[in-house]
């Protein structure tokens, strides 16, 4: 499956339907103003998160500096060589798969991607068959679909700018959520790929 | 929740700390680390834009409301709002933040909407977009599982999320 494929096909039938629906029920005005502020609309939304996410990625890069983000990968090292059993001689992708898990912990998905395209690179070198993927593959991407993440920097920023009453409130819940569906997503993959081996 | 208050500054302190205590060069590396940031807004804002326009488009002429109405009447018990958010979570990462937007303006931020929103948006990552990038960038093509077991993981978060929201806001 070609998601972009996909989405090219979700993107215009939304449009389409919305702007026949929209003309048949008689909104044409309606329409015209979205056309003529969705620019500044969507730009009015994105800047104040911008700010926010300039701040966040300033103090990650102390936290780089100061060597925080190195004792985070030590301390998950125990739980990745139980998780991808057949690269764990492999240090170095395994370094980069924690800093991927890491990075994403801070809710910082851009700066999770290029360290997991690393990581998926590494994992490619040990792969019999390149076209078809790995079971390390698979655990790593279902980890990374899950999206564990303890800070939502965008959704706090987000939520600020609306002037929300309980700005981080729904952290918890949130971090509650993600973890299951890490669990559950992490459970299905050992139960389907890997029963039999231990 | 008092707790969740402590968490940022607590962060913060955390690494103002460690940085005074190993000496680092931090406000040259802060000044370094935001500008990175800026660079983040020319990707977001043409994606954001495409789905914010489509999405804006299908809100105002009616047709998301009776889409959503539609199925609300089979789940009754959740906010007619939330159901574009669920089918989009998984998809498009900037098609559920464009949804989470426009529940913020038109619900409020601090509604149950608005609230089960954020928790779904935080609950999963976007399982389409990242299985496709990290498989087509090392030339992947056969996915084996990992597409179906990063749905089910959507579910289980999702579901999650809803319950946690009916169980502590309603």
């Amino acid at each position: 499956m070609e998601a972009g494929d996909t989405m090219d096909i979700i993107w215009l039938f939304m449009i389409a339907l919305a702007l026949i629906f929209g003309l048949v029920s008689g909104k044409v005005d309606l329409i015209n103003q979205v056309v003529i502020n969705i620019g500044k609309d969507t730009f009015d939304f994105v800047l104040p998160l911008i700010c926010m996410t300039c701040f966040w990625n300033g103090m990650l890069n102390v936290a780089k500096e100061a060597g925080l983000l190195k004792k985070l990968e030590r301390l998950f090292s125990p739980l990745l060589r139980w998780l991808f059993p057949d690269i764990k001689e492999d240090k170095e992708t395994l370094g980069y798969i924690a800093a991927n898990i890491t990075v994403n912990l801070f809710g910082l998905g851009s700066a999770a991607t290029p360290v997991g395209l690393k990581a998926m690179n590494g994992m490619q070198k040990h792969n019999p068959d390149p076209k078809t993927a790995t079971r390390s593959m698979v655990t790593f991407l279902v980890l990374n679909t899950a999206g564990v993440t303890v800070l939502s920097t965008t959704l706090i920023a987000l939520r600020a700018s609306f002037h929300s009453q309980d700005v981080t409130g729904f952290m918890p819940f949130a971090i509650l959520s993600t973890f299951f569906a890490s669990f559950v997503g992490l459970t299905i993959d050992r139960w389907w790929n890997h029963h039999g081996d231990r | 929740m008092a707790i969740a208050d402590y968490l940022l500054p607590g962060l913060l302190l955390l690494i103002v700390l460690c940085a005074l205590w190993k000496r680092v060069n931090a406000y040259q590396a802060f000044v370094d680390g935001a500008k990175e940031g800026i660079s983040l807004f020319l990707s977001i804002y043409p994606a954001l834009l495409a789905m914010m326009c489509a999405i804006t488009l299908l809100r105002e002429s009616g047709l998301m409301t009776l889409l959503s109405q539609a199925v609300a009447r089979l789940i009754p018990t959740l906010p007619s709002e939330i159901f574009p958010m669920i089918f989009f979570r998984p998809i498009s990462g900037s098609a559920s933040l464009a949804v989470l937007i426009d529940i913020f303006k038109n619900s409020g931020v601090d509604s149950l909407a608005g609230i089960m929103a954020s928790i779904i948006q935080g609950s999963t990552d976007t399982t389409v977009y990242v299985i496709t990038l990290y498989f087509s960038t090392v030339g992947i093509k056969k996915i084996k599982n990992s597409l179906a077991i990063g749905l089910m993981a959507d579910v289980a978060g999702i579901g999650m999320a809803i319950f946690l929201t009916l169980m502590f806001f309603s």
